[in-house]
């Protein structure tokens, strides 16, 4: 059991407790934008299902309007955050690559 | 019941029944069946709790909360 508090013990230096604080808070970032992002996502599936059988209620239509705003302008900036949320032209990636960055929202 | 959602039925239980009966069948009726064309500009959940309970509309919404704790008993009970 010694052993095994001693290793625990070294593993909780501080310069890796600072990087440990990065990375969480960083964690929570990602969660907190990508969430930001899934909230008006799934306002916008509802409305486009809505709108199929509803296309002459306007005000709906006016929601849905400013919504894809609002999605365009948190997919951009959590883009230049966080790197691209789509593929094949869809988004913008920085050098270098980072399609194949960790982590994929669904690891988070 | 506690959300009246919530219907039940007692199926029928016979002697020669090889395990225990189910005396009381519990199941749900959502909203949903009872609004053939939704209605426009019904209200709305605010975004945040909209993702959370599933729908965009209090009218639809329809919790499938865990019968155990619905009904106080035993599921199926």
């Amino acid at each position: 059991m010694a052993e095994h508090n001693e290793r625990e013990e070294r593993a909780d230096s501080p310069k890796s407790k600072r990087a440990e604080n990065a990375d969480r808070n960083e964690h929570m970032a990602y969660c907190s934008d990508l969430e930001e992002l899934q909230v008006v996502d799934f306002a916008l599936v509802e409305l486009t299902l809505y709108l199929d059988t509803h296309p002459m209620d306007m005000q709906a239509v006016q929601q849905f309007n400013q919504l894809v705003q609002r999605r365009q302008r948190l997919a951009a900036a959590f883009e230049m955050k966080h790197g691209p949320l789509l593929q094949f032209g869809h988004s913008y990636s920085r050098f270098p690559w980072q399609w194949v960055d960790t982590p994929w929202p669904w690891q988070v | 019941m506690y959300d009246s959602q919530w219907r039940d039925w007692k199926p029928y239980v016979s002697p020669n029944d090889p395990c225990p009966p189910i005396r009381v069948k519990w199941y749900i009726v959502p909203p949903n069946q009872f609004i053939p064309y939704q209605p426009m500009n019904l209200p709305q959940f605010p975004l945040e709790e909209a993702l959370r309970r599933g729908t965009l509309w209090p009218a639809l919404y329809s919790p499938f909360t865990s019968r155990r704790s619905v009904k106080g008993g035993k599921p199926n009970g």
